[in-house]
């Protein structure tokens, strides 16, 4: 192993040299520099490989000949080896992107760039109070320096104004230094931590200046105003740097120095961590500089490193892993999305479009925000999910609370970007991307994803990057370039094949499920068929959700689960977005997603009660003063999935602004893993019952409510496709009113939703899809008298409705049938009065869908359109058979799961015997009842055709209208506020109340953010005051709590 | 004697902060933090000094054994020299800042620099 | 039950004997409403003079499949109503094909005809059936509701959804009738008929069944006979529910001509003494003073 020492001394002694070089040897001067910083990664790395693979025990690095405390010793163990790594790391690959600012600015800068990458790694080795000091100094000195060598005026005044904080806050480092050293009589930190005792009792205002003034190296929210102003204006290259390596460094500092102050300091850390995350988080959110809302991004993330140190007392050994997952997920992250600034022009947001035909940087922007959010399979997942354990078990629940909002906040900036940089209607000109930044940012993507690799192997839960699914969804990036055709192919049998492979291993409920994702989603895909060209981005999301979705039925454990589920969420987010006019939607869906998958988190926390792999069957013997908690936030979570009414509001934009092919899977499908997650807290918890309240009995309500308001909504709706959105609210409402009866049959209704709404949203899905191809609108009121040009999409469309509603002889009746069935034995008897008024509802809106669309007056413009394609009518043609058998047999799909509910339920099952399905009060003969409609219906239309087989077909506008003819079917369509009486008499009741709550949450946030970023006046001056207050204020705070 | 060069330190460091934080003209204020530097050096050396003791150099005045017992602490003595070497550091750096915003933007009022806020 | 073949026979004969009943019911009590009016009303047997004279029109055009349709699914679901729910109760002969399904399937079959007929008319193109169906789709959503309360508050009260079954209940005394034991699920089913039996005050909409304006408008010849037939037999297929859950059954066909006359003749009274009302307003009426009484109902039971 190679001497740390030289980890210091080599870079400073290039950097010494390079002031020796001629000023025009600019090159050789380069590639000292480059040689360096790659000896000091090379030497970290071995280090590190040693630590970890060889487990050689951490070495202590004597100078000047003698012990400590008389010389300072210098620290290198794996924790070290790692920060130098990243940090070197960082330097190296900033300064191969650098290359031109590099050659203009000749050998001084390079010398500073290595001073500084030497000063970092000092603050990571020195085990000494004033070699800290000095170090922190030397970070000082060549940031502003690096700063000072730009000519922009914005950067030297940012420069300036970080000076002036930083002296102040050396001057309280040193004072804190020599009264500490005053009471310990000695500067090593090990031997200060020794007498801990004497020096907090005896003085620990001087302990709490050393803390503070490391502490504001951290720029702490709200006392770093000119760290975001250096942020803002530095080269990005520069504030990668300082986000990824000094950060890295200064928390390093702070980690040691609390060593000293022991775990009664430990407060402070987790307060002024809580502070700055949420407080940055929200400030972000008001955010439209690019760079600055990086900056608060990295005050946030911080923050959340500051708040783990905060709880290292409890967190034992997994401190490290979790502390670690954060902050280097954060530090590349943030280097890498400081990187990509560079990239792009200008700094709006929105100037960030640039990137979008570039599907590569896409992709490294995705992995970026992912990293700094913790989705998996990146390390913060890991992480978030380790500490949120560890937390909940010790009781600390109001700090969960807290980072998860903050952390909820910061998703919802990130996306909100992510959005506007697909969707944003303008879209900036393409950048030139210089082959060496490129380069740069794709390595920070390797860096993460290999991070990703390695908490997922060091996390003891399983490597998520080792799952089949994943692995399978991650083969379609590669596979980018292929034709969306060629892909298609591959992802259908792909689909087909692990329900093939796994079909063995499915218990009937589980088999359900499994049907509908992935041969479900299999014939979906048949009309993906129809897309020509390459179709970026739509088979990685697509089975990242399908993965998703696949391993959600199979958890086993609380960590699968909750892994499967945010992967799920984020391959749906990634395909809603998809459409033209999503973006709103799509973020209010991540939104909503992520705040439910929090709750889940807490949820599983909770009642885990810290065992992170929780088995999901233990939910059944959670601690019964916790267990309606649990039940609580879990149910919410899943009912977010569902769009219970409430929690609704993303529902109807993103399905209906979604991509053709991509509204059925997301409503046919993705739906139904909320209902899952619904079967198994079912399964597992039962009723639960808080302050006597029956919770059960509460999801009752709500899925009566959900049922009856969004067939309300539904029949108001101009929009067809908003129509069957909103017609899934109520759907899925019905489905949880069914599992919430908790009986038998009410589960065994709630599973023909399952399949019935998959079968009969996804083809209503497509048909509508496919004539709003064809049609150019999704408006019905622009449509009318399409049968006769779409016959095909016409019958999916009737057979849709027809099962839909209920009525016989379809499959939609069988479930009513079940529902009465269900109801009879239910012991509660007033939400069904909502159940039953929804009802009828759903006919209203369903014939202005077949009628205004299909009937009606036919446009001129629309005279000469076509059928819809092939590939989209195919799986509707499909579908339309597998209602027609599902109606004539629903024992085959529901006769197993009868069976596997009387499990759970072992009374009021159905008797399958025969043709007739028999229950406890009634019967049914589906088989009969098709035959005796058919005849008749038969018999009737032969006796129709015989008596009139001299009909004539007449002209669109042969009718009879006030003795006149009207020749514009724009005014002879009925279809605008179709139902108008409806509203008159009931509009009340779809006030947006719900939109309106939630906007005027988000409103208040951005509001608040924008009227108290205001703290931020941009003077140098007030940000001095500003610190001086913060310090004066955590100690008056910290003392009072103390 | 200690008490003295004790208040005396905080007493500048008091100063030139209120100075830093109170004058708006650039080199005022780096004048100011030079003023608290100071300050925290004479901070320093004063907590190191005994009472009654001298030097802390090793000659025929003080022999090696009795050093313990008859010289002050050297420690503070020697950070101060670092201290101020790195004071010198930054207050060139903020000279050089001084000389560039000044050549850039015909000014050097601190008040002036808010193009960069919120 | 299983299915035999004599039934259909059977079937075919209660089909029968209803349809000429429903002629000459409508007729009837078309006179009674002239009566009261001072006006002297249609003879008894003008039902089929209208069916005789609308199989003999001529000119006979067609707007498309669905407008072809639309009067066979409309007929289609009067005659299927009637068959799923048994006629007369404890004969073999009139128990029709209630094998085939329970209450919720007669309940349910109701729309089967309203949506076919809906789409038909809808596939004319004339406004006036669309506006026709709206207002009746809208109607119908609040006014069945009281029925599908007092309904399942009868379920609930005899633990079945089999029609037999609640007839069966009530033998014995007339005090055994639902109307006696569960009169509150009574009165709010029929304030729902009210709604239902399309006179006023709740004939505004007239939509899924047959008026000027609203679906017929454009349907005239053999489709209109159809439709007529189906006015003949829907009526009282629905009104034979009524009679099934409330009002004891019947176990004659001379009990089944009277207390279906006197049920129709509820809906008669209440018609001729009221104005119309908006179609807001009774979506209202029937949500003010019906649901209750249907919520009561299921509470009680």
């Amino acid at each position: 192993m190679v001497d740390p020492i030289l980890l210091i001394a080599i870079p400073l002694g290039a950097a010494f040299f390079l002031g020796l070089l001629r000023d025009e040897w600019r090159t050789s001067a380069y590639v000292i520099t480059l040689l360096t910083l790659a000896f000091v990664s090379w030497v970290s790395s071995s280090w590190l490989l040693g630590f970890s693979l060889d487990k050689i025990a951490p070495v202590e690095i004597l100078t000047a000949g003698s012990e400590p405390p008389f010389s300072i010793n210098l620290r290198m163990g794996l924790n070290e080896s790692v920060a130098l790594l990243m940090i070197s790391l960082t330097g190296l690959l900033s300064s191969i992107y650098l290359k031109d600012t590099l050659f203009r600015l000749g050998r001084r800068a390079m010398a500073v760039l290595l001073v500084f990458v030497m000063a970092m790694c000092g603050i990571v080795l020195t085990r000494d109070i004033f070699n800290l000091f000095v170090f922190i100094e030397l970070t000082v000195i060549a940031t502003a320096g690096l700063v000072l060598l730009s000519h922009n005026t914005l950067s030297l005044g940012a420069g300036f104004k970080y000076l002036v904080a930083s002296q102040i806050a050396s001057i309280l480092l040193l004072v804190g230094i020599i009264f500490s050293y005053h009471v310990t009589g000695t500067l090593n930190i090990d031997g200060m931590a020794g007498m801990s005792n004497v020096l907090i009792q005896t003085s620990p205002l001087a302990f709490f200046l050393l803390f503070i003034a490391l502490v504001i190296e951290l720029k702490p929210f709200p006392a770093n105003g000119w760290a975001l102003d250096i942020y803002e204006s530095a080269h990005p290259a520069f504030s990668a740097i300082l986000s990824a390596a000094t950060a890295t460094a200064s928390l390093f500092a702070v980690d040691k120095i609390l060593n000293i102050g022991g775990d009664n300091w430990l407060p402070f850390a987790t307060g002024i961590g809580i502070l700055s995350f949420i407080g940055a988080n929200l400030f972000a959110l008001a955010q439209t500089h690019d760079r600055r809302l990086m900056g608060y991004s990295s005050v946030g993330q911080i923050g959340l490193i500051l708040i783990i140190i905060g709880q290292r007392d409890i967190l034992g050994e997994n401190y490290f892993f979790i502390a670690g997952g954060v902050l280097l997920a954060h530090a590349v992250a943030k280097a890498g999305l400081f990187w990509m600034s560079g990239l792009v022009n200008a700094r709006e947001l929105s100037a960030w479009t640039a990137l979008r035909k570039r599907p590569m940087l896409i992709f490294a922007f995705v992995s970026f925000i992912a990293l700094l959010i913790g989705l998996p399979p990146f390390p913060g997942f890991y992480a978030k999910w380790e500490l949120v354990h560890v937390l909940a078990s010790e009781g600390r629940i109001a700090l969960i609370v807290l980072i998860l909002f903050g952390a909820l906040l910061e998703t919802a900036y990130l996306f909100r970007w992510f959005g506007l940089i697909l969707r944003h209607e303008d879209e900036a000109p393409v950048v030139a991307c210089p082959s060496q930044k490129v380069a740069v940012i794709y390595s920070a993507v390797l860096l993460g994803w290999g991070l990703g690799y390695i908490w997922g192997e060091l996390s003891g839960f399983g490597n998520l990057l080792y799952t089949i699914p994943l692995l399978f969804a991650l083969l379609f990036l590669p596979l980018e370039w292929l034709p969306a055709k060629l892909k298609n192919t591959f992802a259908i049998m792909g689909l087909v094949t692990w329900f093939i492979v796994q079909y063995p291993a499915y218990d009937p409920l589980q088999l359900i499920f499994a049907a509908i994702i992935l041969p479900g989603g299999a014939l979906v895909l048949l009309a993906s068929y129809y897309n020509s060209g390459r179709r970026i981005g739509f088979y990685p999301s697509a089975l990242w959700m399908f993965a998703g979705l696949s391993m959600l039925i199979m958890a086993e454990d609380s960590f699968a689960f909750f892994a499967a589920w945010e992967s799920l969420t984020i391959g749906s987010y990634f395909l809603i977005l998809r459409g033209k006019q999503s973006q709103p939607h799509a973020l209010s869906y991540i939104l909503f997603s992520l705040g439910g998958a929090f709750l889940m988190l807490l949820g599983f926390a909770l009642a885990s009660e810290g065992n992170p792999l929780f088995p999901l069957t233990s939910l059944a013997s959670v601690a019964s003063d916790l267990a309606p908690w649990v039940f609580i936030l879990l149910a919410i979570a899943f009912m977010t999935k569902t769009a219970a009414i409430g929690v609704h509001i993303w529902l109807p934009g993103a399905h209906a602004e979604a991509e053709t092919d991509v509204s059925p899977l997301l409503s046919g499908i993705l739906l139904k893993a909320g209902l899952f997650g619904l079967f198994v807290l079912l399964i597992n918890m039962g009723k639960q019952q808080l302050y006597g309240v029956e919770l059960t009995h509460v999801l009752l309500w709500i899925g009566a409510i959900s049922a009856l308001l969004g067939n309300m909504m539904a029949i108001y709706q101009e929009d067809a496709k908003r129509l069957l959105a909103y017609s899934s609210i109520a759907q899925m409402g019905y489905a949880l009113f069914g599992l919430a009866l908790m009986n038998h049959l009410g589960w065994l209704m709630a599973l023909m939703f399952v399949v019935n709404h998959y079968i009969y949203k996804s083809m209503l899905f497509l048909s509508i899809g496919g004539v709003a191809k064809r049609t150019g609108t999704k408006a019905m009121y622009r449509m009318g008298g399409l049968i006769t040009l779409m016959p095909l999409s016409f019958i999916a469309v009737l057979i849709g409705i027809i099962a839909v509603s209920g009525v016989p002889p379809l499959s939609g009746f069988g479930g009513r049938w079940i529902f009465y069935n269900a109801i009879m034995s239910a012991e509660y008897r007033l939400p069904m009065v909502i159940i039953f008024l929804a009802g009828p509802i759903a006919f209203l809106y369903l014939f202005r869908l077949i009628h205004t669309v299909f009937l009606g007056q036919l446009k001129d413009e629309h005279r000469q359109l076509k059928e819809a394609p092939f590939w989209i009518i195919l799986p509707q043609m499909i579908y339309v058979a597998f209602l027609m058998i599902f109606a004539l047999a629903p024992g085959l799909a529901l006769q197993k799961v009868d069976g596997y509910i009387s499990r759970f339920f072992p009374n009021n099952g159905l008797n399958w015997e025969g043709l007739t399905i028999t229950s406890d009060f009634g019967y049914w003969s589906p088989v009969s009842i098709m035959i005796i409609i058919g005849v008749i219906f038969v018999t009737l239309f032969s006796w129709l055709l015989f008596v009139n087989r001299r009909a004539q077909k007449v002209k669109q506008f042969n009718i009879v209208y006030a003795a006149e003819r009207p020749y514009r079917p724009e005014t002879t369509h009925f279809a605008w506020n179709f139902f108008a009486p409806y509203r008159k008499a009931l509009g009340f009741m779809t006030q947006p109340l719900v939109t309106r709550f939630w906007d005027t949450v988000a409103e208040l946030l951005h509001t608040a953010a924008d009227l108290l970023r205001r703290l931020y006046t941009g003077d140098g001056q007030t940000y001095a005051v500003q610190l001086l207050a913060f310090v004066v204020a955590v100690y008056f705070l910290g003392n009072g709590v103390m | 004697m200690e008490y003295i060069a004790l208040t005396c330190g905080f007493l500048l460091i008091l100063i030139g902060i209120y100075g830093a934080l109170t004058q708006s003209n650039i080199l005022r204020m780096i004048v100011a933090f030079t003023l608290a530097n100071t300050g925290v050096n004479l901070v320093i050396v004063g907590i190191g000094y005994i009472n009654g003791r001298t030097a802390p150099i090793l000659d025929t005045a003080v022999p090696v054994a009795e050093a313990a017992t008859r010289i002050i602490d050297p420690l503070p003595q020697a950070l101060v020299l670092t201290a101020i070497v790195i004071g010198v550091g930054i207050t060139a750096l903020m000279l050089a800042y001084a000389y560039k915003l000044f050549t850039l933007k015909g000014s050097l009022d601190i008040t002036a620099i808010k193009e960069l806020k919120w | 039950m299983a299915f035999e073949w004599i039934q259909i026979p059977y079937a075919l004969l209660t089909l029968f004997i209803v349809v000429n009943y429903g002629f000459i019911l409508n007729a009837l009590i078309a006179k009674i409403g002239a009566r009261v009016g001072r006006r002297h009303g249609i003879p008894i047997w003008q039902n089929y003079l209208d069916l005789i004279k609308n199989y003999s029109i001529r000119s006979s055009i067609t707007h498309g499949v669905m407008f072809y349709l639309g009067p066979v699914f409309r007929l289609s679901g009067g005659v299927g109503l009637l068959l799923f729910v048994p006629t007369i109760y404890s004969s073999v002969m009139f128990s029709n094909l209630s094998f085939a399904g329970d209450l919720i399937l007669a309940l349910y079959f109701v729309f089967f005809g309203t949506l076919g007929m809906a789409l038909g008319a809808g596939e004319s193109g004339h406004p006036f059936a669309a506006i026709g169906v709206s207002r009746g789709l809208a109607q119908v959503t609040a006014s069945e509701l009281p029925f599908a309360l007092a309904v399942f508050s009868v379920a609930l009260q005899y633990q079945t959804l089999s029609v037999t079954d609640i007839v069966a209940a009530q033998q014995g005394s007339y005090l055994n009738w639902t109307l006696f034991t569960n009169p509150i699920a009574v009165a709010a089913a029929m304030l729902s008929f009210l709604g239902a039996m399309m006179r006023p005050p709740f004939d505004v909409v007239l939509a899924p069944q047959e008026i000027p304006i609203g679906p017929p408008t454009e349907y005239h010849s053999s489709y209109l006979a159809l439709m007529q037939t189906n006015r003949a037999i829907f009526p009282i297929a629905k009104m034979v529910v009524y009679m099934n859950l409330f009002f004891g059954g019947a176990i004659s066909w001379p009990i089944f001509f009277l207390k279906i006359f006197l049920i129709y003749m509820v809906s008669v009274l209440v018609g001729v003494v009221f104005p119309r009302f908006h179609v807001e307003h009774s979506i209202r009426w029937f949500l003010v003073w019906a649901v209750p009484l249907g919520i009561i109902a299921i509470m009680v039971v």
